[in-house]
């Protein structure tokens, strides 16, 4: 009777439980010891509150515009500087206003970087994962295949993919997509090759387990947190590039508020109207940092072997 | 895993730099040489330097440059003509047969002499060649089939050309003196002639030199062309064997920058000695700084936008109004085009015979949504823009965009380089167009023609208009432009032509927005640069730099 543990007294407690009573609990444990171990970190909290404004601007883009992002005033309101009346960070050479632009392009660059996240995690994962499990000629011959990818400059590789397909915001989706996964296959390969000879895994499968369920269920969980980390690194890059698509004109295209594009069309004032240009580029420093920033914190508490374990 | 510090450390300095870097995108240079002009233009639109094949208007330019024709116009009455390579003319009593009698002594670049067999065979391959100018020579009714009679060599100083009708002379002396018929050295070009097979689309067994002369030269003007590299650079190098006037500079150097604010930039740095692709805002900004200068000329390019009349709904006679009373000409003329054109709504260019000065269109979003109700178009409807992804055309195209929209028409606008977009538009495979016509020689005949002439609408068809680039198939109209053409009456004359806009005002498939006035940012130490009233007479021959 006494070695039945007091309930718990509060729900932290319940979580920080060094001895779990179900798997559940164990989960919720690590998760919650990874968020205090981010939380600790105030420059990542910093990086979170910007992701999270960015959604929620990019989610009620409708009611916090001030203006439409695509109709402006042309004969009234053309390149007027910050702060005029109406226009908080001024107009554009077609007279809309640049805030309500840059407020409907979050939904662009928001798009943007889930879509390619979405499309690029899983692929480099499972081409990393089965390349290093399967090893031999498998690995050979999947490895020659990222190895292809990673011999272009992405960019360049993405530019090259945009001129092919037309521009436009969805095959630029594609192009960044099929540059940016290599890296993450890459890495898989890396983490699959450390445990694929451990004992778990001989375990596993003398338990009968099929190379397929090894892979899914016990290889790939090990590969993830990592995962998860440089893709959050990486989201700041393909920002950028979806940004610099845009500013080349094989991005989104006009009148669309692509922050890109912005300070494509904003170039030309940037001497006598500094502000058509700065301004998107401000937005993409801002989030651009704010994915740096939770992508560093991440690492810090995902990391297995940072965390001492 | 590595420490990803990287990408943060870049993240930062490119976002902060994109703004500012890219618009530069200059790199420092030196002050330019006091022998050579640089230039800084736009010029992706060359796609050769076959006098008979190019037909644009950086390309027209230059080949004004590097190649004499038979006559020029004369720049300080551009009514009239004088001789370049000729040096007297004759016009038969029946007013079909010219005589041209050649300067003596005249040599091309090369050092071979020019004779009137080098003008003859320059007709021929031009006809021959088939390329957008050679309606230049159709009209007067030389074909592949006839040139070679029609046009001859009597002797090495004597050349004679038969027209088909009785045209005005001036006429077809103003067509003479357009770049595209320019004399060709034959003698150099010769070796360079590559034999093509004969099929349905050859009709001859060989390239008359084509494919050399896109990137080469063989011509008699001031200057010659050292190289064009596409998208980057044209080069020119005084001709000393040249006639006449020798040119002041050793060298001009046309760089390709697109940027209005990078060509202001290399201006003010002394990178550059004439941006010739100043926006308003800079334009502006030009003329206030010290040490530098701004010169500009109205010329014979009128803006317009174009409706395919292949696509259904752009076909319907309400569709093509209700669009014209879609652009707002009053604020595009007070921003987008401000110091750089002036609003303009006929085809005729201001100072040209019969031209008719009158702005009726207005924005007016109510009456373009009745006229399309008319049409049975109601919730608008959808449809692409091809622009040249210059301004002012994307400017204007995104303000047409956004007032279109106001009546429900949905524009998607598909950016393009010069290239892409004119072979598309050639092609007839566009929506609507956004473009300049620059008159061919100063006649109202040549914009007349284009806009209002379009004898055969099918696809295969030679004689290619804008009129049949956008499928306007109008008989009565191409009828009355003929007539326009025998009539030696000046007022007669005039009288069609003022008929003829009012008719493409009223119902054609081409909105005219405004008509160019050209101009170039100068080096205080620049001498002598004057543009002219057609773009293949900006002559860079009397330039000089202190």
């Amino acid at each position: 009777m006494t070695d039945v543990p007091a309930a718990p007294r509060s729900t932290r407690a319940w979580l920080l439980s060094d001895r779990p009573q179900s798997r559940a609990q164990a989960r919720l444990g690590r998760a919650y010891i990874s968020w205090l171990r981010f939380a600790s970190n105030p420059l990542a909290l910093v990086g979170l509150a910007i992701l999270l404004v960015l959604v929620l601007v990019a989610a009620f883009a409708n009611i916090l515009a001030p203006h439409s992002p695509t109709a402006g005033d042309l004969a009234g309101a053309q390149l007027l500087p910050p702060l005029s009346p109406g226009y908080l960070l001024g107009t554009d050479d077609q007279g809309r206003d640049i805030l309500s632009r840059l407020i409907h392009g979050s939904r662009l660059t928001l798009t943007v970087v889930l879509l390619v996240a979405v499309i690029t995690a899983p692929v480099g994962l499972l081409v990393g994962t089965v390349a290093g499990y399967a090893g031999g000629w498998v690995d050979g011959v999947l490895m020659r295949i990222t190895d292809i990818f990673l011999a272009f400059p992405k960019l360049v590789l993405a530019l090259a993919l945009v001129a092919a397909l037309g521009p436009g915001i969805e095959n630029a989706v594609i192009a960044i997509a099929v540059t940016s996964w290599p890296p993450y296959a890459r890495m898989a390969r890396a983490e699959t090759m450390a445990v694929r000879h451990s004992d778990y895994i001989a375990a596993v499968r003398l338990m009968g387990a099929s190379p397929v369920r090894v892979v899914l269920r016990h290889v790939m969980p090990m590969c993830l947190s990592s995962l998860i980390v440089r893709v959050t690194l990486d989201m700041a890059g393909i920002i950028l590039i979806a940004a610099g698509l845009g500013f080349l004109g094989l991005g989104a295209q006009p009148p669309s508020p692509e922050w890109g594009a912005m300070i494509a069309s904003g170039r030309r004032f940037i001497l006598d109207q500094w502000w058509v240009a700065t301004m998107p580029g401000m937005a993409i420093l801002i989030v651009s940092l704010g994915f740096n920033l939770v992508g560093d914190g991440l690492r810090d508490s995902l990391d297995p072997r940072e965390a001492g374990q | 895993m590595i420490m990803q510090r990287l990408p943060f450390l870049s993240a930062l300095a490119v976002g902060t730099a994109l703004s500012v870097l890219m618009a530069a995108g200059t790199p420092a240079m030196a002050k330019t040489p006091a022998d050579t002009l640089v230039e800084g233009f736009a010029i992706d639109d060359i796609i050769s330097m076959d006098p008979a094949e190019s037909f644009e208007l950086t390309a027209g330019e230059v080949i004004g440059n590097i190649y004499s024709q038979l006559v020029r116009l004369d720049l300080s009455d551009t009514s009239k003509v004088v001789g370049d390579l000729a040096a007297s003319w004759t016009v038969s009593d029946d007013g079909l047969t010219y005589t041209f009698k050649l300067k003596p002594g005249l040599t091309f670049a090369s050092g071979n002499p020019i004779t009137a067999e080098d003008f003859a065979w320059s007709f021929e391959r031009m006809v021959k060649l088939d390329k957008s100018p050679a309606f230049l020579l159709n009209q007067f009714g030389l074909t592949g089939d006839n040139v070679t009679e029609k046009v001859k060599a009597l002797d090495p100083s004597t050349l004679t050309m038969t027209v088909d009708q009785p045209y005005a002379p001036s006429f077809v002396l103003n067509v003479m003196a357009a770049s595209p018929i320019s004399a060709i050295d034959k003698k150099l070009v010769l070796p360079h002639v590559k034999a093509i097979p004969v099929d349905a689309t050859n009709k001859y067994d060989n390239d008359f030199g084509n494919g050399w002369l896109k990137t080469n030269f063989a011509g008699s003007g001031p200057f010659k062309l050292r190289e064009w590299r596409a998208n980057e650079a044209v080069v020119l190098e005084r001709n000393d064997r040249f006639y006449g006037d020798k040119a002041k500079l050793l060298r001009v150097v046309y760089r390709h920058m697109k940027e209005s604010a990078g060509q202001r930039l290399a201006l003010e740095a002394g990178d550059i000695d004439v941006a010739r692709n100043l926006e308003p805002g800079d334009l502006a900004a030009v003329a206030r700084k010290e040490g530098l200068n701004v010169t500009s000329a109205a010329k014979g390019t009128v803006y317009y936008i174009s409706f395919n009349q292949k696509n259904p709904n752009l076909a319907k006679p309400e569709v093509r109004e209700a669009l014209k009373y879609l652009i707002n000409y009053d604020a595009i003329g007070a921003t987008l085009i401000k110091g750089i054109g002036e609003i303009h709504q006929t085809f005729l260019p201001k100072g040209q015979l019969g031209a008719l000065d009158v702005n009726p269109y207005k924005l007016d979003v109510a009456k373009a949504k009745e006229l399309l109700a008319k049409a049975g178009l109601t919730d608008g409807f959808s449809v692409t823009m091809d622009v040249r992804n210059t301004q002012p055309v994307t400017g204007i195209a995104e303000a047409f965009q956004q007032t279109a929209s106001q009546a429900g028409i949905k524009i998607s606008i598909l950016p393009g380089d010069g290239k892409q977009t004119l072979t598309k538009y050639r092609a007839r495979n566009h929506d609507i167009y956004i473009g300049q016509w620059g008159s061919d020689y100063w006649d109202p005949n040549s914009n007349a023609e284009t806009f209002t002439a379009n004898p055969n609408n099918a696809d295969d068809a030679t004689f290619k208009t804008l009129a049949w680039r956008n499928a306007w198939d109008v008989p009565d109209l191409t009828a009355k432009t003929k007539a326009a053409l025998l009539e030696k009456d000046g007022a007669k004359r005039a009288a069609i032509y003022q008929e003829l806009q009012q008719a493409v005002l009223d119902s054609s498939p081409f909105a005219l927005i405004f008509q160019q006035t050209e101009v170039a940012g100068l080096r205080g130490n620049v001498n002598g640069f004057k543009l002219g009233p057609t773009f293949d007479t900006n002559f860079v021959a009397p330039v000089s730099k202190n």
